[in-house]
């Protein structure tokens, strides 16, 4: 596994994708792939960006490195903000029509859709939250 | 940054053409625009989108945003999109409340 540490702020965002994206493209994932990883990525790190740590500074530190049982890519994302299990969060119904449509949870709801899987877990004071997708995964 | 959106309002029909991507770090600035058509006649909500590569929840969010302050009655329209767009539309199940088409078509 990398691992590189990054404040957790919106100018940080491509360099964070970056550095999954590099990691990524290693392990094999095509061009398509790479784009979903993009937006997964995304996802996952603004939500700490914005509401990890609520009136004060932080990190985030990621790590990258192959999945362990197939060929593919395990992504985690670590920080010391506030507790939070996003996996806890109510899925937004996408059934619903545009004007009834809440602003929530969509991020998350498309990262369990994409990745093959998605662990949290709380430690230390820490959320470690921890992606894997397989090269091929049509999921 | 550079500008990859423009917003205009002509006879009741929004256009918003969006290009490269649009992400948490430019939607904003796009939800900004579109705030600024709020009060007036918009019975068409078009996103014309054939340059735009990537676009995230934060900007699925500014299309839910458009549709719920210019015009509950709009009917909102996507035109152009390529297939990483559309399959972001679809897996949030925004495609079925959207007109899509190659070519904007009244």
């Amino acid at each position: 596994m990398e691992h590189k540490t990054f404040v957790a702020k919106m100018e940080n965002l491509e360099l964070m994708i970056n550095f999954i994206l590099v990691h990524a493209r290693k392990q094999g994932f095509d061009e398509k792939m790479l784009g979903q990883i993009h937006l997964v990525a995304e996802e996952a790190l603004v939500n700490v960006v914005n509401y990890g740590y609520p009136g004060k500074t932080g990190d985030i530190e990621i790590a990258c490195g192959p999945a362990e049982d197939k060929q593919g890519i395990l992504i985690e994302i670590v920080d010391s903000g506030i507790p939070f299990n996003p996996l806890e969060k109510p899925e937004p119904d996408i059934n619903l029509p545009l004007e009834e449509r809440g602003i929530g949870g969509l991020g998350i709801f498309m990262i369990k859709k994409i990745m093959d899987k998605v662990t949290y877990k709380r430690e230390n004071d820490k959320n470690f939250l921890s992606l894997v997708k397989y090269v091929g995964s049509t999921k | 940054m550079e500008t990859n959106f423009s917003v205009s309002l002509e006879n009741g029909v929004a256009k918003m053409t969006l290009a490269g991507r649009i992400d948490a770090t430019n939607a904003p600035a796009l939800q900004d625009e579109v705030k600024k058509l709020v009060g007036q006649t918009v019975n068409k909500i078009v996103f014309f989108v054939k340059d735009l590569e990537y676009i995230a929840s934060a900007g699925l969010r500014v299309i839910v945003f458009a549709k719920q302050k210019l015009g509950v009655a709009a009917q909102v329209y996507l035109i152009g999109a390529q297939e990483s767009v559309l399959n972001v539309v679809k897996m949030s199940g925004l495609d079925n409340f959207m007109t899509i088409q190659d070519k904007f078509e009244e």
